[in-house]
């Protein structure tokens, strides 16, 4: 018990660093790479609840797939020495302040709550999860695989640079010629 | 305070440091990052309570696995769309997207 809350405190502190970096710094760049290090820290708490698949698809999912998406989308379009203006400080504190005020109002709401204590084991196999996946939950599972073909597809069709059949490049013709 | 509350808390601070970013950040790209920020502390959420309280915990392992199926399919959406933004107005600063204001 003692090593798995050692393990859970190093995960949320990484979960939650990773988070601030993420959010707050300036560079683009830097905020992804925040991203992913707080990913892990939620990989890693995934792994002190007994849910090593989960971790596994977690990392390969948002670390992996959807960082080095996200360095491509940043390679694409922002440039990294454009000059920044600053947000000035009204908006900065109101928004603080709206994500205060929601801490509050969740924290109040779980403090309130009951939650039953535990009947079963903590861990989960993953023949367990595949289990349910293939069995109770197989019509989320067909869903979700429509659903990433459909984006894919999608995701191709809008990034992709001929768009002359599409309808709006039609009324942005006249814009775009010299 | 139970493990529960801990792995809650862990979950409301991660939930609220993306809603911040996602009011405060004008980079399409960072506001992205925000939401998914946001996510993570969803799914970490359903899975701490499903593991930690009731009697059945891989029914949330099986919710968390199909909300990161949710999450991938709407980044790739969200990073094409910032692509195609970038390509039409030069910029994927939200300010510069005012086109339909009245």
């Amino acid at each position: 018990m003692n090593w798995n809350a050692f393990l859970f405190g190093a995960s949320a502190a990484l979960a939650l660093v990773g988070a601030l970096f993420a959010v707050g710094l300036k560079n683009i760049f830097h905020n992804i790479l925040g991203f992913a290090l707080s990913l892990v820290g939620v990989a890693g708490l995934f792994l002190t609840l007994g849910s090593d698949f989960l971790a596994i698809v977690l990392l390969l999912v948002y670390v992996g797939a959807l960082g080095i998406a996200m360095v491509y989308a940043v390679m694409l379009s922002q440039p990294l020495d454009t000059p920044r203006t600053p947000r000035s400080l009204p908006k900065v504190v109101g928004s603080a302040l709206l994500a205060a005020v929601v801490a509050m109002a969740l924290w109040l709401v779980i403090r309130r709550a009951h939650f039953p204590p535990s009947g079963g084991s903590l861990e989960v196999t993953p023949q367990m999860t595949g289990y349910r996946l293939l069995s109770d939950y197989v019509l989320a599972f067909e869903l979700i695989s429509i659903l990433l073909v459909i984006a894919m597809m999608g995701a191709v069709m809008v990034a992709r640079k001929d768009r002359s059949r599409s309808g709006r490049a039609a009324s942005a013709a006249p814009k775009a010629s010299p | 305070m139970t493990w529960l509350h801990w792995y809650l808390l862990v979950a409301l601070l991660l939930f609220c440091v993306g809603l911040y970013g996602l009011v405060q950040r004008r980079s399409l790209i960072a506001m992205l990052i925000a939401l998914e920020l946001m996510l993570a502390a969803v799914s970490l959420n359903i899975v701490a309570i499903t593991s930690l309280s009731g009697s059945s915990s891989s029914v949330g392992q099986v919710v968390a696995l199909i909300l990161i199926g949710v999450a991938a399919a709407e980044g790739a959406i969200a990073l094409s769309l910032f692509v195609a933004i970038q390509r039409e107005v030069q910029s994927i600063n939200v300010e510069n997207l005012s086109e339909l204001k009245g």
